[in-house]
């Protein structure tokens, strides 16, 4: 997030899109609602989808999913004709946008509505809304960035945010919610294809050579990795013979999952450390037994940049060990040097040490503060909780132009509908975790559909019937759930239940760029099981 | 009879609640909302009230597990970890760094997720360390 | 001397004859509830925020029935354990409770009809404070029935469904719970189905709510669901003239003692 958490609660005006914050980021959802309600922040969400968040919007835009170019670029072409563009922020902090007031000029109201389905008058609305706010925040999440058009996507909501001088001040912002309690962190620490800690690019010889020296090595690579579905692909073809995988269950979590299995059964050496014996690790060769958060200390960094310490409560169980001391014992084994530390605090000093935005971070000053937003670059660093104060990293913001396309699969007539995949309230990610939990999973023991009555009734489906869903890449067998939370045409299944892995159906193409799978849109087939 | 609350962070999405988990006598037995957290304010979702709820269940992994013949069978870490790095080493070796291919974890700790790059780019070889941001 | 150091004081003096003191810890400005063993430990003594101590005592008391304890009650609390014992849920037998009144804010902000203990108490610390009117209650008392519905409508539809309401009282502590059954509340919806869940749990916590405030400081939505709880609790009052937590004697309506023939 540019922003914090906390200073949403600023805002004059949110535009949710693209996030079901209510069941995905329960607290941040309902601290929204109480700005909303307590405050009377305005409320705008887009989705296609009437999650709770858009029964409370003062108004909801119901956009045809991977449509979000073309709403975006519309709100900004009804701002910049309304004379609601703020031309001094545009004028002193940007570049690029006459080219993109010339692109969202073709976006007119018309165009947007036959693309989105969004009525004009309700994008004139948000449009204005938005634009009048003094401070607007922008939220959203994996609704926006799983897409073939992702960062496209990304670059409009930040155009949009820029044109109306959204950024740089609390209350404002393009704020992504992060699905993961440390996905920020894994990013910040170099868990990526392409980056040492602190966002500090391979390809660069000047950071190579300082990790080099700092770790007592020659020869670290300086060509970009391969992403997680690359990977895959690369295990197919038999270019990676062996895989290490810590704590993520690829089999449940990529796209067009029957593949996966296939590439993951492929290899000459799979090797799977966890805390169960989830999808993924029944193909391994070796399994080895992680432990839980509960069972070490560390630190969490969360989606608005903000560490915070994860602390030991009981013993690891039965052999397992910490992760972190697993992969030191093994990196000795193999005869790595520079991986005899004696606790996870020793670690954030190597990573305070090599990597500026994390510099001020240490355990004695997270014990006192109880968090740091970075960047943190110094002792004395009191953190940021909003970034871009004054000036963008890279000095002038830069506006780029994005236009609409499809998604990369559209229905046709052998497979009329448009599934849109995520998840609920109740179970978080593959699920290995809350599916093993008795209350989350009493409250949702199953795997479901959302189809709107009025197709249900045309297929001739009722409520807790169960319906097949076929696409392209598979097929599977899940309860249908009837409701007018998707409008026709539209289903949506949640990717938690292994016994209705809704990725067996979902689209392997990525985005170019950022290489995202586009989960939120595949064409399927419904039929009565 | 020991009874406490360890204060540690919501392993669920990214928000950053606050919680303790209550520990009787070594297992954690409960969840407490935190109070006067900057982020959480003493709430949780139904996620976060149910966090302990999978910390000591029978499916846990407690011993490293080897395919043999088709079926796992338990083994000792050492075992483990030297079957791994021989395999690992001769893969190298014969068919360089990038035939190899690390996925770490946004559920584990920066301290891990650090340590594992760094194993992979400093010891490996290789820049194909990537885990789930994008799914 | 302050009122945390009195009850530094008191707790250590209980130490010597309990086997622990089930109290509050503050540890680098976080508070939560912590079963004290040594005196050593004091230093870490905590006063508020408030946590729902009774119900630390319910889980303790599982393990350890025989166990000699000593608590640390707030006027609320006090009377959350008078309920709970009734029900058999802590034996009050092995227990020293030791009286913390709340100060006149505590008692505002909670809008406290009586922000001391008075009845198990074997130690007091603090002074009495008056007691506060509940006039979110009071307000809501006065409208017509349509506008009350109106009200609790709109608050009900912010919620999550965490279960932090139930969750958080002390007072809540059935093995099977009816807010978790498909029959009454439908499973996986959120916000659960109006009023069904918001309203089973209302009318359960008849003869039982002490108005703690715990589900209401713990829900992340803020809705006031205490003031309706309050409301009920004045209806029963009128109706059986009961007051749930005043003393250990009266039997609650709602419950049948085990000797009469249903």
């Amino acid at each position: 997030m540019t922003n914090s958490v906390l200073d949403l609660e600023e805002a004059d005006c949110i535009l949710i899109t693209g996030s079901n914050t209510t069941e995905q980021h329960p607290i941040i959802g309902t601290r929204i609602l109480r700005a909303h309600e307590e405050r009377g922040a305005k409320l705008i969400v887009a989705d296609p989808r009437r999650i709770q968040m858009a029964i409370h919007a003062d108004l909801w835009l119901r956009q045809r999913p991977g449509s979000d170019v073309a709403w975006l670029n519309g709100m900004m072409n009804i701002i910049i004709n309304e004379s609601l563009a703020d031309e001094e922020f545009i004028a002193n902090r940007t570049e690029g946008f006459e080219e993109v007031k010339e692109a969202v000029a073709r976006y007119t109201p018309d165009v947007v509505e036959r693309i989105s389905g969004i009525p004009q008058e309700e994008l004139r609305q948000a449009a204005l809304m938005y634009g009048q706010a003094e401070r607007a925040a922008i939220v959203y999440a994996m609704g926006i960035t799983q897409h073939t058009s992702g960062v496209d996507h990304v670059k409009a909501c930040a155009n949009l945010a820029m044109i109306t001088g959204n950024l740089g001040r609390a209350g404002t912002g393009v704020n992504p919610l992060r699905g993961q309690n440390n996905v920020q962190g894994a990013c910040d620490m170099g868990a990526l294809v392409n980056v040492y800690p602190g966002y500090q690019v391979v390809t660069n010889p000047e950071f190579t050579q300082k990790f080099e020296e700092a770790w007592g090595v020659t020869g670290c690579s300086d060509k970009v990795g391969l992403t997680v579905t690359e990977m895959i692909d690369a295990a197919e073809r038999g270019e990676v013979k062996a895989m290490y995988i810590m704590g993520e269950n690829p089999v449940l979590s990529d796209p067009d999952s029957n593949h996966v299995i296939e590439a993951l059964q492929a290899l000459d050496l799979l090797v799977v450390q966890d805390i169960f014996l989830t999808e993924t690790a029944e193909l391994a060769d070796v399994v080895l037994p992680g432990c839980s958060y509960a069972e070490k200390d560390g630190t969490f960094t969360g989606t608005d940049r903000r560490v915070q310490l994860v602390r030991q409560a009981v013993p690891p169980i039965g052999d397992s060990k910490a992760d972190w001391v697993i992969i030191c014992e093994l990196a000795q084994r193999m005869g790595a040097r520079g991986f005899d530390y004696a606790s996870p605090a020793q670690i954030m000093e190597e990573i305070a040490s090599l990597t500026p935005i994390y510099a001020g971070v240490s355990y004695q000053r997270l014990e006192e503060q109880g968090f740091l937003q970075w960047p943190c670059r110094t002792a004395e660093d009191v953190g940021t909780p909003y970034l871009h104060e004054g000036q963008f990293t890279r000095g002038l913001g830069k506006m780029h132009v994005v236009e609409y396309q499809d998604p990369a699969e559209m229905p046709d007539d052998e497979y009329p509908f448009m599934l849109t995949t995520g998840r609920n309230m109740f179970h978080f990610h593959t699920g290995s975790m809350t599916r093993r939990s008795a209350k989350l999973e009493q409250e949702s023991p199953e795997g479901y559909v959302e189809v709107n009555p009025e197709d249900a009734a045309e297929l001739g489906v009722s409520d807790g019937e169960q319906v097949k869903l076929l696409s392209r890449r598979g097929e599977i067998q899940a309860k249908a759930w009837v409701t007018d939370r998707v409008p026709r045409g539209l289903v949506f299944a949640p990717f938690h239940y292994a016994e209705a892995a809704a990725n067996v159906l979902t689209n392997p193409a990525l985005d170019p760029q950022a290489k995202i799978p586009e989960y939120k849109v595949c064409a399927v087939r419904l039929e009565a099981a | 009879m020991e009874y406490r609350n360890v204060l540690t962070t919501c392993p669920y999405c990214g928000t950053g609640c606050a919680l303790y988990l209550q520990v009787l006598d070594g297992s954690v037995v409960g969840t407490l909302p935190v109070k006067g957290h900057p982020i959480s304010e003493g709430a949780l979702c139904i996620k976060g009230w149910n966090a302990h709820g999978f910390i000591h269940h029978a499916d846990r992994l407690t011993k490293p597990l080897i395919r043999e013949q088709g079926q796992f069978r338990e083994a000792g870490w050492d075992e483990a970890y030297n079957l791994i790095a021989d395999r690992f080493s001769s893969f190298k070796s014969d068919f360089g760094p990038d035939s190899l291919a690390v996925l770490s974890s946004a559920k584990c700790t920066n301290e891990e997720n650090y340590l594992l790059q760094k194993f992979t780019r400093a010891f490996l070889g290789t820049n194909n360390v990537d885990h789930c941001a994008r799914l | 001397m302050n009122r945390l150091e009195a009850l530094r004081n008191a707790v250590g003096e209980l130490l010597d004859k309990v086997e622990g003191v089930i109290a509050l810890r503050n540890k680098s400005g976080h508070v939560a509830p912590h079963l004290f063993r040594e005196r050593e430990e004091l230093n870490g003594l905590g006063l508020s925020p408030k946590y729902p101590l009774p119900a630390t005592l319910r889980l303790i008391q599982n393990e350890y029935p025989e166990a000699k304890l000593g608590i640390v009650c707030r006027g609320c609390e006090e009377r959350g354990l008078i309920e709970m014992a009734k029900r058999n849920q802590v034996e009050l037998g092995n227990v020293t409770v030791i009286g913390l009144a709340c100060t006149a804010d505590e008692a505002e902000e909670c809008r406290c009809a009586k922000p001391y203990p008075s009845v198990l108490v074997d130690a007091h610390v603090g002074e009495r404070t008056e007691p506060v009117p509940d006039r979110v209650a009071e307000e809501l008392r006065q409208k017509e029935v349509a506008e009350r519905l109106s009200f609790w409508r709109s608050q009900f539809d912010k919620c999550i469904k965490c279960y932090a309401c139930r969750n958080a009282c002390p007072q809540c502590f059935c093995p099977e719970c009816t807010l978790e059954e498909e029959l009454w509340v439908e499973r996986g919806r959120v916000p659960p189905p109006f009023p069904s869940f918001h309203l089973i749990r209302a009318m359960h916590t008849a003869g039982k709510c002490v108005g703690c405030r715990e589900c209401e400081l713990s829900c992340p939505a803020h809705i006031p669901m205490t003031a309706l709880y309050a409301l009920i609790r004045q209806e029963m009052g009128e109706m059986f003239g009961y007051e749930p937590g005043v003393d250990l004697e009266d039997q609650p309506p709602l419950v049948l003692p085990m000797e009469v023939e249903i």
